[in-house]
């Protein structure tokens, strides 16, 4: 470092104004009242992720052409990449702040991607790869009952955290609703068969064609430091509707589940299925692809349709008739031939699911004639098992924050506790649960310990942390819109998954969405903001007029040089993505 | 060889053989065939420098500044109000110590709109810190070009040569046009002081606080004090590697005498020829063409004025309120000697106007019947 140089006579002066030394000795840094510092903080697709995924850093690995060390960071939180970059509805995309200057990031198409690169990278070692067991060193035995994504999850994260986890499914396979429930045309089985597959590998135990029930109570499990629950939703609501019970008249679950095992059906060729979520749709599509013609009747209309949007738009592709404002009142059976006997309605006042509500139309009554009836009204959850005195409201078990139940020892989660009845909600639910059982089993406070974990103002949570421990966290405040510098961001096009022509993908049901490829990967992880997380563009480095940015530090890549920064704050209004805070200085 | 040329094709082959590196200038009349030439010369090759072409003299002069700073011999051109728009980038040339060499043909300022001689663009420039040298004839232009980097890289400071508009830009006149080889000898390649070393990162022209700022502007006057020896010794060298040379006070006729007539320019050959005419008709009087009026070479025209009872100045300029500059400078420099002529400042030929030999007689009658001057300024030439 240079000293101050002290001129006492002219002629040890250049004749002109040139620098004989450096200014290192001007600590400038003592002006400062501002004072910047990098901070990365909470974009709002990771806020809204129900699984608690960190999607701007996989997004920045993918950028940095990591693909698989991408996978590698989603599957510290999920165990289900594959599948939720399929099957999630991606509320992530919604809250997305690039969808305020032109086009969400396509999120779900670059984790399938990154799923699907591993898949290709690793999948073929699957069969003959020795499973890699981590170390039992906490002994203690947790059980989950359901090995569908809720289950699973949770015994994935408490396998990581050392425990020995058996799972009980009542099938003679795992995955739950996710094998059961979802067509392969958006599901492949390979998928699921490779992530069920890692958690496994990790020596999680399944036990099949196990149910629980009257023959296995599931406070009589013995062994356990604690059980989870996870049985999800999988008993059709019913109609209550004169005909319902009689044959050809399927329930949507038991026809998926059919189709799904490959079972023969003998079923249509006009199919008239009742409902208008997921399920409905799915068995529409389904039935499309058997050569059927299905007719959806929904009684609202397709504003207040609870399926994704997305997959209402390809069912009417496929050829799915949809009629709406259609309510059945009688399922009658001639010879074989099924008359539905339906009334129109009308939408009414606002009811308590925030809708509005149908009331049928007087003298409306009409017929519509078809060889079979499958009845997709929404899913219930089975309770019955569940001990005897534990708090139970509206169908689900009541739970509060992890999952704990009103019996000690038992947790619940995903849809036999919930509402909110997706896979990532569920796999959020799980991940929650097995920090709670960690808790509980050490006799730790596990409110505090979630807490600690949320991603911005909760409710998932990050497991990151308590894998990685020491490595900084994210500050929890969401970053706005508003808040990024636009200056610095083109107007770009989305990169699209494509889909199959309609001709081909209705023949059968291999996938209809066909993935992202390493270029349009990279170029839709190259639109990402990265709201609030430092992605070495080097603005601050270029702009800082006292050259106080320093590069290469191991932990963080950037530091300030507080001995000369003098706090002009530049460094925090030319960051592009608000990664810089700016605070008061305190002396 | 020698060549029928113009003062501006003079200037052009002065820089050609100067070997300059980069010449930036914007055009202007009278200096725009200078610009032309080099142009031509550029793109035949004939000059190896890079001819940029800017969007003002401001820029042109900037440009100038950062060439010279990274370490490369520079030109420029102007005139008149293209001068007066560098102004502030003079005093920047002159304060980094830049040996810059610019050529600016003398022409009146506007309004009302004239593109003639005068020497009040140059002379409104003399605080800048350049050094300025007046011209008689195409020969000296084309030779204090060569002289002029000598001298600014020798004392680190810039020159201005200077020549009038269309009296010598647009007149032909033979002019020997020295061998590369012979000028070569005379005039080394630039070898910057303080050259940039991307190695070696050093600020230039930082900011300089109240407890240095005074030396840096004495450094620049104790240069400015050196200027008179170099530009002699660079004078001598020229004379004897070319036989032909030009003394900053040169003195002609009588020196003792009753008068003596003081020009700068071109307007000196008129005079000479007035002063050998009347000399002839044994009339007592001398001339003295002032060559050098930045740094003003004080001691060397107090020698030359000395004998003369009386000196009559003829500036082809003014600065309003006080009157002709060159007069100013004369009387500022005799105040404080023992022998102090009244000195007789004349004022004429502003915007181009012909100063023809008649006038100049009227001036040395005038002289001659009055022991002291009526006025600061007498009107040279007025319609009254």
């Amino acid at each position: 470092m240079g000293n101050q140089i002290i001129i006492d006579h002219e002629s040890q002066m250049p004749y002109i104004p040139v620098s004989q030394g450096d200014m290192e000795w001007n600590k400038t840094g003592t002006w400062r009242t501002q004072r910047p510092f990098y901070e990365d903080k909470t974009p709002p697709c990771n806020a809204t992720c129900p699984a608690g995924n960190d999607i701007v850093s996989f997004i920045l690995r993918i950028v940095n052409g990591d693909f698989e060390g991408a996978w590698g960071l989603i599957r510290e939180e999920n165990p289900f990449p594959g599948i939720c970059g399929r099957v999630c509805f991606h509320p992530c995309e919604v809250k997305c702040n690039r969808g305020r200057l032109d086009e969400p990031i396509a999120i779900h198409a670059l984790e399938r991607f990154v799923a699907d690169f591993a898949f290709h990278l690793q999948g073929q070692k699957v069969s003959g790869k020795k499973k890699e067991r981590v170390s039992k060193k906490n002994k203690e035995k947790v059980a989950v009952i359901g090995a569908g994504p809720a289950g699973m999850t949770c015994a994935y994260h408490l396998a990581r955290l050392h425990y020995d986890v058996t799972v009980f499914e009542s099938l003679p396979f795992a995955g739950g609703v996710l094998r059961t429930g979802i067509p392969s045309y958006r599901l492949p089985k390979e998928v699921l068969d490779w992530e069920i597959f890692a958690i496994e590998s990790l020596g999680v135990k399944v036990r099949t064609g196990v149910r629980a029930g009257p023959a296995m109570r599931i406070e009589d499990l013995s062994g356990y430091g604690a059980i989870f629950v996870a049985s999800g939703a999988n008993v059709s609501r019913h109609l209550k509707v004169p005909g319902e019970k009689s044959r050809h008249v399927l329930d949507g679950l038991a026809f998926l589940k059919a189709i799904n095992l490959g079972e023969e059906i003998n079923i249509g060729p006009r199919v008239i299925v009742i409902g208008g979520g997921n399920t409905a749709i799915d068995v529409a599509r389904s039935l499309i692809r058997l050569g059927n013609h299905p007719t959806i009747l929904y009684r609202r209309t397709r504003e207040e349709m609870p399926a994704f949007e997305k997959e209402v738009v390809e069912a009417v592709e496929e050829g799915v008739e949809l009629k709406f404002l259609v309510s059945p009142i009688h399922i009658q059976d001639k010879k074989g031939l099924k008359r539905v006997e339906c009334q129109r309605m009308k939408l009414a006042e606002i009811d308590e699911t925030g809708r509005r509500r149908p009331v049928p139309v007087r003298d409306s009554a009409f017929f519509l004639e078809a060889e079979s009836v499958i009845v997709a009204a929404g899913e219930e959850a089975d309770l019955s098992f569940f001990p005897r005195g534990i708090k139970k409201r509206d169908g689900i078990v009541l739970t509060q924050g992890g999952g704990t139940t009103t019996f000690e020892g038992i947790f619940a989660g995903g849809d036999v506790a919930s509402r909110e009845r997706t896979v990532a909600h569920a796999i959020g639910s799980g991940k929650r649960s097995a920090v709670a059982i960690d808790c509980y089993i050490r006799g730790e406070d596990s409110e505090k310990a979630l807490q600690s974990l949320l991603v911005g103002n909760g409710p998932s949570v990050s497991l990151f942390p308590l894998f990685h421990p020491g490595r900084p966290s994210r500050n929890p405040h969401v970053v706005t819109f508003e808040e990024l510098n636009m200056d610095y961001f083109e107007r770009m096009r989305r990169e699209k998954e494509t889909q199959y022509p309609l001709p081909e993908r209705i023949k059968g049901f291999f996938e209809v969405t066909s993935p992202l490829n390493e270029r349009t990967a990279s170029e839709e992880a190259g639109r990402c903001f990265n709201c609030g997380t430092c992605n070495e563009c080097e603005n601050c480095y270029t702009f800082c007029p006292d050259a106080s940015i320093l590069k290469g530090a191991k932990s963080l890549s950037h530091q300030v040089d507080y001995d000369f920064c003098k706090g002009c704050g530049i460094c925090f209004v030319e960051c592009p993505r608000r990664a810089i805070s700016l605070k008061e200085e305190s002396r | 060889m020698k060549r029928i040329i113009t003062g501006n094709q003079a200037v052009a082959y002065g820089v050609m053989l100067s070997h300059v590196e980069l010449i930036a200038a914007y055009p202007i009349t009278p200096q725009t065939t200078i610009v032309e030439e080099l142009s031509e010369l550029c793109a035949r090759g004939r000059v190896k420098a890079q001819f940029l072409k800017v969007e003002s003299e401001h820029s042109a002069m900037a440009a100038c500044i950062g060439a010279s700073t990274g370490g490369v011999r520079t030109f420029t051109a102007t005139s008149s109000h293209g001068l007066a728009y560098m102004h502030e980038m003079l005093h920047w040339a002159a304060g980094a110590r830049l040996p810059i060499v610019l050529v600016n043909v003398n022409r009146a300022l506007g309004p009302g709109w004239n593109i003639w001689n005068d020497q009040s663009d140059s002379l409104s420039q003399r605080d800048t810190g350049w050094i300025q040298l007046y011209c008689e004839k195409n020969q000296e232009v084309l030779d204090t070009i060569l002289q002029a980097y000598r001298i600014a890289e020798s004392v680190s400071l810039p020159v201005m040569v200077v020549l009038d508009a269309f009296v010598l830009s647009h007149t032909s006149e033979a002019v020997d046009i020295p061998s590369e080889e012979k000028v070569n000898g005379f005039l080394p390649l630039y070898s910057p002081k303080y050259p940039v070393d991307p190695m070696n990162p050093v600020s230039y022209s930082g900011i300089t606080t109240p407890e240095y700022y005074l030396e840096f502007r004495y450094k620049i006057q104790k240069a400015m004090n050196g200027v008179s020896e170099v530009a002699k010794e660079v004078d001598d060298q020229f004379k004897n590697r070319f036989g032909r040379g030009y003394d900053l006070i040169e003195t002609y006729g009588k020196e003792r005498g009753e008068i003596l007539l003081v020009t700068s320019g071109a307007v000196t050959s008129t005079a000479r020829t007035v002063i050998r005419k009347m000399s002839g008709k044994g009339w007592d009087i001398g001339g003295m063409k002032v060559k050098m009026v930045r740094p003003f070479p004080s001691r060397e025209i107090y020698q030359a004025l000395q004998g003369a009872k009386k000196v009559a100045v003829i500036d082809r300029n003014i600065s309003f309120g006080v009157g002709g500059i060159i007069a100013q400078e004369l009387r500022a420099c005799l105040y404080h000697r023992e022998k102090r002529p009244p000195v007789f400042g004349f004022v004429s030929g502003l915007g181009g106007r012909d100063i023809t030999p008649d006038l100049i007689e009227e001036a040395i009658q005038y002289t001659l019947d009055h022991s002291q001057p009526e006025d600061d300024i007498i009107w040279l030439g007025l319609k009254k």
